[in-house]
């Protein structure tokens, strides 16, 4: 009788406490405030900050960036609904959009510095060859001036020892 | 020619050569600036996408259509942010002097990245949603700007020298500073006039 009474309440408190946090998630989920909403905005504008900066990076690094800006377009996209949202007081929308932006620009962050190190590497890589080029043309430019020069010079002076003096007469 | 006339021809040749040899290496080491002029285009067109036609006697409920663009010539990749906000004649426009934008709280706004020499255009559809008049006033009172809803209750008086209620629809050009770590405004914008005219609530 008594074990009974301990399982039902037991029980009964069980269902409390889940009936509880079922609530408390509820509330949790549906009704943001508006600072919990201008976190988010912030955090989602700093993301897309940091995600066009390391874009930009990866432009000037030598990368092809064009699938990122794609991609960053529609951060944008996410970015003006969570501010418009956020101005209208739509808090829940405005941490949805928010939260869609954050999550590309992350995304876009992590392309844009693998593509960064990519480029940079080929980058060196295309100095390097570029350099070696370069100087294995001057050293053959200079190499055949000198032979050019020296063949030039002797034929020259061949030329010029060949000559037979010729007298001119003066009868001025 | 003599020897020594050949020498310095031979000597200029190489040094041509020599040159050219080492200019993709130099191209690689030093970046080069073109020199060309950075700007930044803005514009509005009106529904047959010339600058014409444009949406003036407005009524209420009625969608209209507008094009905005905008063309990156800055040199590299940026981040444009468009404020499209709605005024009556005493409320301020931005000031193009001192590069401030409009007091004024934005409606809508949209976020682009263009890449340098890249254009972008959109479709700008509104329609005023609530207007009254009172007197010789109108107060409008909901927008929407594509599908979305902005309450703006803003009221103008009827203008005797130009015969209506005229408010104005204008859009700012911001960009992201990457510096200032913040949006700039690019002290350009585009506006057209609207009529508030027919039946109102």
């Amino acid at each position: 009788m008594k074990t009974m009474s301990v399982s039902k309440i037991s029980c009964i408190l069980l269902i409390f406490v889940f009936a509880a946090s079922s609530l408390f998630l509820v509330a949790n989920v549906s009704g943001f405030s508006e600072s919990e909403a201008t976190l988010a905005s912030n955090d989602a504008d700093g993301t897309v900050a940091s995600a066009y900066t390391a874009t930009l990076k990866a432009e000037k690094a030598g990368a092809n960036v064009s699938d990122l800006l794609t991609r960053l377009d529609e951060a944008g996209d996410f970015l003006a609904q969570a501010h418009m949202a956020y101005r209208s007081g739509d808090f829940d929308g405005a941490i949805l959009a928010a939260n869609s932006a954050r999550s590309i620009g992350e995304e876009v962050q992590n392309a844009a510095d693998s593509l960064e190190v990519l480029a940079r590497g080929e980058s060196q890589q295309r100095l390097l060859f570029t350099l070696l080029g370069s100087i294995a043309s001057v050293v053959l430019i200079v190499y055949g001036s000198f032979w050019g020069w020296r063949v030039l010079k002797r034929r020259y002076c061949e030329r010029v020892l060949k000559m037979k003096p010729e007298v001119a007469s003066n009868e001025s | 020619m003599n020897l020594s006339e050949y020498r310095v021809a031979f000597a200029i040749v190489s040094l041509i050569l020599i040159l050219l040899a080492t200019v993709p290496t130099l191209n690689l080491v030093f970046s080069f600036q073109s020199g060309k002029a950075q700007f930044s285009e803005f514009w509005v067109l009106g529904p047959n996408h010339i600058i014409q036609d444009y949406p003036f006697n407005v009524r209420l409920n009625q969608s209209y259509q507008v094009f905005a663009g905008v063309r990156n010539n800055m040199g590299s990749t940026l981040h444009y942010m468009v404020y499209v906000k709605f005024r009556n004649q005493t409320q301020p426009l931005p000031d193009a002097l001192n590069s401030l934008p409009s007091s004024l709280p934005p409606l809508y706004e949209y976020h682009v990245f263009l890449a340098d020499s890249e254009t972008w255009e959109t479709v700008l559809t509104f329609s005023i949603l609530s207007a009254s008049r009172v007197g010789n006033s109108t107060l409008v009172s909901d927008i929407s700007i594509n599908d979305a809803v902005f309450s703006v209750n803003s009221s103008a008086m009827w203008d005797t020298e130009h015969s209506g209620f005229h408010y104005q629809m204008f859009l700012e050009l911001w960009f992201y500073n990457t510096t200032s770590m913040s949006f700039q405004y690019h002290n350009r914008f585009v506006a057209f006039w609207l009529n508030i005219t027919g039946e109102l609530t």
